[in-house]
């Protein structure tokens, strides 16, 4: 082993480096963005859940004048921070609002709840205990584990300040979502992940192979346009897209047993939307990077904000606040939300059409972009 | 006076910049129709550029340029366009024949004409027996001779071909010659780039480009001659000597 050989090598790829300056921008640049993004988004916990409150306890009278209402001492120990509480007096209207995707849970007081507590604290054998009634979206665990400890917080606390020794009750009815476990939650949200990631990154390459080699060249000198060119790409990675997705959800049913309560088919639909935006971002990408090389460097910018802030993996209650904005500036974050609530609520088109509608303005956008792109021709 | 319509190309202070690099030069360029028709310089003269212009690969920054009568991008004139690039312009990740029933396609041959023309081409290009091997697998030069194929395959009328023989062994560059010579007996244009001397003496007419100018254009023998040169190689060198007037 010769020294100077080593050097020589060392110092070769060195220069390769220093000629390329993106390249060396990027060595600095993508682990200060992965670093980032990594600690902003595992930083926060749930947080901004909306729930609302039904709270129809009439109170119990200790002594005359004197009129308890436990209810209000809970709902004041609830951590605002974790939960946006809303009030409303008919619980119907109130679970309609978790039904329509409004809000998380419905957190209901009867009517008996502080008479049954104070009661049964008198006499231990008094027959009704308090309970509180949350009926809520359960198809995402995280959320509901947050509503659920927070109102065991306040019930502690409030058990704790009132001197009620029986236990205070809560009691659980899911809207959606009932028995869902953790990889009924993961499992859309990893089929939206997964065709955006793929089909960016394979047209991405593909994309920069067709303009090093020499093909897109001699495509554009033929009578094919722009916008034929790539709907034939769109065509294909459309269709790429619903397979794996079909492959993906055959593993995820067989093998994992997931629950899916919604039109699958929808699911398909958005997901080969997702993959329309996502072969476009790659067409884009292309268009940056003359060499492999160098398309490889956009990875980290595809893959940690789908990654992180899309709520593939956390809900975007998880996301800080300030933070949340720039979810929405992540395509896969609708088909997330999309596809779960047609396969863990078994909504329709007649509910998630906003989330289709956001996904296919940024495909439109997107592909406006991308031909745009083969168009300038400088 | 010479009538428009006796030219295939025509160009008109075609210039194109990139920053403070002007690669193509107030271009003045008239090809004839059915003539072949060679631009020789040296790397970075501009030929490239021109071609790309040509075929409506990149835009030029000011200027004009006509093709059989019509502006580049219409649709109708890149249907009579053959364009060669310098790189191969093949899909290595598909087969001879797919690749050259792609290219049919998007020029809206009908499948039997595909596979008749495909057959014709790959006899001419000598790769036969290769027509259904990956190119990924075949030598630089068989690349090149499947992206001739590729740019013959709809019988356009005017030919681009970006260094052509670049990697061909010289029995089959000699039988490519002879096949362009063909082709311009029947009416086909060539507008070719070479360094290879002996291929630019088979032109019909030279241009000579450097620094994206044309500082000479004429027939080989008429070059030679003015020049007072026994090879183009010389005559070139002197012209650029002289660099400033095009003389033809």
């Amino acid at each position: 082993m010769k020294f100077y050989r080593i050097m020589a090598v060392a110092r070769r790829v060195s220069r390769d480096v220093a000629n390329d300056k993106r390249t060396l921008a990027m060595l600095f640049i993508a682990p200060i963005f992965a670093m980032t993004v990594f600690g902003l988004a595992f930083s926060g916990d749930v947080e901004g859940v909306d729930v609302v409150v039904v709270n129809q306890d009439q109170g119990f009278t200790t002594s005359p004048g004197n009129i308890v209402h436990l209810s209000e001492k809970i709902i004041s120990n609830l951590d605002t921070q974790v939960l946006n509480i809303q009030n409303m007096s008919n619980p119907d209207d109130a679970r309609q609002k978790v039904v329509d995707g409004q809000a998380s849970a419905v957190i209901i007081f009867p009517e008996n709840f502080t008479q049954n507590a104070v009661l049964k604290t008198q006499n231990p054998s008094y027959p009704d205990s308090a309970e509180i009634l949350i009926q809520g979206d359960d198809s995402i665990t995280n959320i509901k584990n947050s509503i659920l400890k927070t109102a065991n917080e306040a019930l502690y606390d409030t058990m704790t300040q009132e001197g009620i020794t029986p236990a205070l009750n809560i009691t659980s009815d899911p809207i959606y979502g009932k028995d869902a476990e953790f990889i009924d939650f993961f499992v859309p949200g990893i089929l939206a992940f997964v065709v955006f990631l793929l089909t960016t990154l394979l047209t991405l390459i593909t994309f920069v192979g067709e303009r090093s080699n020499g093909t897109l060249e001699r495509v554009m000198a033929s009578p094919i346009t722009e916008g034929e060119f790539v709907t034939g790409y769109a065509v294909t990675f459309g269709i790429l897209g619903m397979l794996q997705v079909a492959f993906l959800l055959i593993i995820a049913i067989v093998f994992f047993n997931i629950q899916v309560v919604g039109n699958v088919l929808l699911a398909f639909l958005t997901v080969a939307i997702l993959s329309l935006v996502s072969l476009s971002l790659g067409i884009l990408l292309s268009s940056l990077a003359k060499r492999p090389e160098q398309a490889i460097q956009f990875i980290p910018f595809v893959v940690l904000p789908a990654f992180l802030l899309s709520g593939i993996f956390w809900p975007l209650q998880a996301i800080p606040d300030w933070l949340r904005p720039l979810s929405y500036l992540v395509p896969p974050t609708y088909a997330v939300e999309a596809c779960r609530a047609v396969m863990l609520k078994g909504w329709g088109l007649d509910r998630i059409w906003p989330d289709i509608m956001a996904l296919l303005i940024f495909a439109i956008l997107f592909l406006a972009l991308a031909t745009w792109s083969l168009k300038r021709r400088d | 006076m010479d009538s428009k319509n006796e030219y295939a190309i025509l160009t008109s202070h075609l210039t194109k910049k990139y920053g403070n690099f002007t690669a193509v030069d107030d271009l003045d360029l008239k090809v004839k129709k059915g003539e072949i028709y060679g631009l020789l310089g040296p790397n970075g003269a501009g030929k490239t550029t021109t071609i790309k212009m040509l075929s409506n690969i990149i835009k030029p920054s000011s200027g004009d340029a006509t093709v059989f009568g019509g502006k580049i991008p219409e649709a109708d004139i890149a249907a009579k366009i053959g364009y060669m690039p310098q790189e191969t312009g093949v899909y290595l990740g598909l087969t001879v024949e797919q690749n050259l029933k792609f290219y049919g396609r998007i020029f809206g041959l009908a499948s039997k004409d595909i596979e008749r023309r495909t057959d014709e081409l790959l006899k001419f290009v000598d790769l036969t027996d290769w027509k259904y091997e990956m190119a990924e697998n075949l030598s630089g030069g068989m690349k090149h001779r499947i992206s001739l194929a590729c740019t013959l395959l709809h019988q356009p009328q005017l030919l681009f071909l970006d260094e052509p023989t670049v990697g061909v062994d010289p029995e089959l560059r000699v039988s490519f010659w002879d096949y362009f010579e063909n082709l311009r007996e029947k009416g086909v244009t060539i507008l070719i780039t070479t360094h290879y001397m002996d291929e630019a003496r088979r032109c019909d007419r030279i241009g000579f480009m450097k620094h994206g100018h044309l500082i000479a254009e004429g027939e080989p023998l008429e070059l030679l001659k003015n020049s007072g040169m026994d090879s183009l190689e010389d005559a070139f060198l002197e012209y650029s000597k002289r660099e400033g007037k095009v003389v033809t």
